[in-house]
């Protein structure tokens, strides 16, 4: 059991989800002795409230990754399914609870992520290539067919957007903070999820399509069913971001959401999930959002400029990859030793430095 | 109850315009190790893919443990206790020990959640039922192939499998994984389950199985007991041809020396001496780890000697790096083909033209494609490349022509000196004869050839004098009166 312990121990330390944890320290001792800001009441719950969209959308490229490929149509199935509640809410006068705005941008969101899905499962394409297209139709949809433009929220949205969880002063600077209610949709679905990928065995079907295609279908996982499903799922999860989005911003904007994905995407795969599929974490999945979201969030506090941001956060995707690869590169050496045993060994070796030279 | 597990009978299958199988039968006994050898697209894999339901025959009947089917369902096999060993293991590299072993079984059993303690059970009853230890936890991506191998083999018994169809096993297992597999299959046969080993491997086949049958372009040409098969008979009912080793050396004469090597040392072997003459193909033999590797990537320049020096034609040279080597008319056919020496998506052409290109390209670097083009298909009929056209990829042709590509492409650099590390590996019997045929013709025409390997009846066949390296130095050379696969074996 002891060394089973310090096994798992090890195994830790060296994971990618480990290695985000300790630049998510730094960073936050780094920005705390600099401006003395990082660690107060109301910085941590402004952290926490601009994690809950990105974390949200987090999920809907994590199950992308782990299942098929790249997904980069969540921003847009989330403008296009929020736009459409908002209007439902307007149109109708709407006046009831929440819980059915969510239900119709959910209702839009399945629809959506059905089409990507039915394309990818049906025709093998690549998800990449599919969730681009598409998401240049929702698009065209959003802004040339239904000529979207921003737009003040119906009181049943705002008036949801304006409760809080918490809310906090921060009586030196005299500054508050609250927290929304939307921070528990995103607690709430990342229970869910973790359940359903963890503990049923549709969830294991996710992971399994994505390690081997093959030997999931010769061992009876539908596997054309899994993708279309992961797409459908992701769609409605998209949608419910996006509602969370306009509710949190008090009025609903259509070009705010475009251009999310890729800084989502780095932050999944700087957690550790493997661009191949089958590989990754929602606690990677988090602290990856996190670290993405101290950079955008925080680095404020220390005086860097905007433009600033960005050059950290590519040069923390690139490091974060990096070491990834890295660390793929070193498995694979492992393995490729272990494959060959003893004395092989060291001819293996031998032929790698000679091609090397 | 009959007793035979499976009993196939004239099956037909076609694909397209391919007839794939033509009428075969193939009967196994109950407790069996039956073998099932045939040269690639000989219909071996289209009969395991009928039985295990993947395909339907267009006509013939499959019979299961005294049940008949005119087609059968993959769930129809799979209670009928079908299992298949693929050659890819299909296994779930992301996934644990412990959910590779479970999850098929949780699968079948329609199971909505899942009970980590269930599956724990579910993979040690698994593991156990052939004593096989490994940690449940580890990912299988991190295992090493062999016990890839095992859980598919641990997982297929799961399923309460009576046959157990293994497609070629052996073919990326070193010495000791194969022999823990031949153990592991005699104790399968102890616990009453029948075995269908898939292979083209003489040696093997004489070892573990009790029959066999053998196919040849889509028909079933020998069913025989293994105790009444030899070495002849298998080449011929293989290829259809017959084969006389013999002969192909019959026109040797060694000329002058070529190659020289003189108390060379590197890492890896010590203190080398050989002489190899024009017209003379010396084989170079040993264990893993011997040293043999080694001395043939420093003469071609990929390992540097620390001592001793290298004649090349009567001049001592210096083999810094492999285009030195080719300057010198040396070249080296590497051992692993497939990650070293092919472009396996890139076509035949291409593949063979590449050390050529910059002999016919002008001074700019523009390519001559007619005289790529000529050069290639020279050479794709020269030494009998099995290939519509040239153009094809690489990765359609078989191992055996895969080898003669790689060949070719050397060849083209109209070397003096060939140094070819394992040349047949994983070649079916009718391409390695070619090939030997091939090499020792080479010789003929003046060149000296190095053949490293560690197949006793290659090196017997084709070598005029064997080397032994033993922990990095020669121990014996056999000379031609005393070579036979007896003696060499003592050394290997």
């Amino acid at each position: 059991m002891n060394s089973l312990t310090t096994k798992k121990l090890k195994k830790s330390l060296v994971s990618t989800e480990f290695f985000v944890l300790v630049l998510i320290v730094l960073l936050a001792v780094f920005i705390e002795m600099q401006s003395g800001l990082f660690f107060t009441n109301n910085n941590l719950v402004d952290l926490l409230r601009s994690m809950i969209v990105p974390s949200i959308f987090a999920l809907c490229a994590y199950l992308g990754f782990i299942s098929t490929g790249p997904d980069v149509s969540f921003p847009l199935i989330a403008a296009l399914s929020s736009y459409i509640a908002t209007q439902f809410v307007v149109i109708t006068g709407f006046q009831g609870s929440i819980a059915i705005v969510f239900l119709v941008a959910i209702a839009v969101g399945l629809v959506l992520g059905s089409i990507n899905g039915f394309i990818i499962a049906k025709y093998n394409f690549p998800s990449l290539i599919v969730t681009l297209g598409t998401s240049t139709i929702f698009s065209g949809i959003l802004l040339g067919a239904f000529e979207a433009s921003r737009m003040e929220l119906p009181a049943t949205m705002a008036d949801f957007g304006r409760q809080s969880l918490l809310a906090v002063t921060n009586a030196k600077a005299g500054i508050g903070s609250s927290l929304p209610m939307t921070f528990l949709i995103f607690v709430g679905l990342y229970i869910i999820v973790y359940f359903v990928l963890n503990h049923t065995m549709a969830g294991r079907g996710v992971f399994a399509v994505g390690g081997d295609e093959t030997s999931a279908e010769r061992a009876g996982f539908n596997v054309k069913l899994i993708r279309f499903g992961v797409f459908t799922v992701s769609g409605a999860i998209a949608a419910i971001a996006g509602v969370c989005y306009t509710v949190e911003s008090l009025y609903y904007l259509p070009t705010e959401f475009a251009g999310e994905e890729m800084i989502v995407i780095a932050a999944v795969i700087l957690g550790g999930t493997r661009l191949m599929g089958g590989v990754g974490t929602l606690k990677g999945t988090i602290l990856g959002t996190l670290l993405i979201t101290i950079v955008t969030n925080s680095l404020i506090l220390v005086g860097i400029p905007v433009y600033w941001q960005k050059f950290f956060i590519g040069a923390i995707i690139i490091i974060g990859t990096a070491i990834s690869v890295i660390q793929s590169h070193n498995l694979f050496k492992s393995k490729k030793s272990k494959d060959s045993k003893g004395l092989q060994n060291s001819e293996v070796v031998i032929n790698e430095t000679a091609q090397k030279q | 109850m009959s007793e035979n597990i499976l009993s196939v009978k004239g099956v037909h299958k076609s694909f397209g315009g391919v007839h794939a199988l033509k009428g075969v039968d193939l009967t196994i006994k109950k407790g069996e190790v039956h073998c099932l050898a045939g040269e690639n697209g000989c219909g071996k894999s289209t009969i395991i893919k009928v039985i295990s339901g993947v395909h339907k025959p267009d006509s013939g009947e499959v019979e299961l443990n005294g049940k008949k089917y005119t087609s059968i369902t993959p769930s129809e096999a799979i209670e009928a206790g079908v299992q298949i060993i693929y050659q890819d293991f299909s296994v779930f590299p992301n996934l644990t020990v412990m959910e590779n072993l479970a999850i098929n079984k949780a699968l079948a059993s329609k199971k909505k959640f899942i009970n980590k303690k269930e599956f724990r059970r579910i993979a040690e009853e698994a593991v156990n039922k052939i004593n096989f230890k490994v940690d449940l936890d580890a990912l299988v991506e991190d295992l090493p192939v062999a016990d890839k191998q095992l859980i598919a083999i641990s997982r297929a018994l799961l399923a309460d499998a009576k046959l157990i169809i293994m497609d070629e096993p052996t073919t990326t297992l070193t010495k000791t994984e194969v022999k823990r597999l031949f153990e592991i299959i005699e104790d399968l046969k102890e616990q009453g389950v029948t075995i269908l080993f898939v292979s083209h491997k003489l040696d093997e086949v004489y070892e573990i199985c009790d029959s066999i049958t053998i196919f040849r372009n889509g028909e079933n040409v020998l069913s025989c007991q293994v105790s009444e098969m030899d070495d002849e008979k298998f080449a011929y009912y293989m290829t259809g041809r017959k084969f006389d080793s013999q002969n192909i050396k019959q026109n040797a004469k060694a000329g002058d020396s070529i190659l020289e090597v003189k108390n060379l040392s590197a890492p890896g072997f010590d203190n080398v001496n050989f002489n190899l003459r024009k017209g003379e193909v010396l084989g170079i033999s040993g264990q893993l780890g011997s040293g043999r590797t080694e001395l043939s990537l420093a003469l071609f320049g990929l390992l540097k000697p620390y001592e001793g020096s290298i004649v090349v034609d009567g001049k001592e040279v210096n083999i810094t790096s492999p285009a030195k080597a080719q300057e010198l008319g040396i070249a080296l056919v590497p051992e692993d083909r497939l990650t070293e020496g092919l472009f396996l998506s890139q076509s035949i052409k291409r593949n063979i033209n590449v050390t050529k290109l910059d002999e016919l390209s002008s001074k700019l670097g523009v390519m001559n494609i007619t005289a790529l083009t000529d050069e290639s298909k020279g050479w794709v009929k020269n030494i009998g490349v099995k290939t519509k056209d040239h153009e094809y990829p690489v990765q359609t042709l078989s191992g055996g022509n895969q080898q003669k590509v790689v060949l070719a492409r050397w060849l083209a650099t109209n070397p003096n000196v060939l140094i070819l590390n394992a040349p047949t590996v994983g070649v079916d019997i009718g391409a390695k004869h070619d090939i030997h045929t091939l090499l020792r013709n080479l010789a003929n025409e003046g060149r000296g050839i190095i053949v490293v390997s560690d197949d006793v009846k290659e090196l017997v066949d084709v070598c005029d004098r064997v080397m032994v390296m033993q922990q990095g130095k020669i121990i014996n050379e056999i000379a031609s009166g005393d070579l036979n696969a007896d003696m060499l074996s003592q050394y290997i």
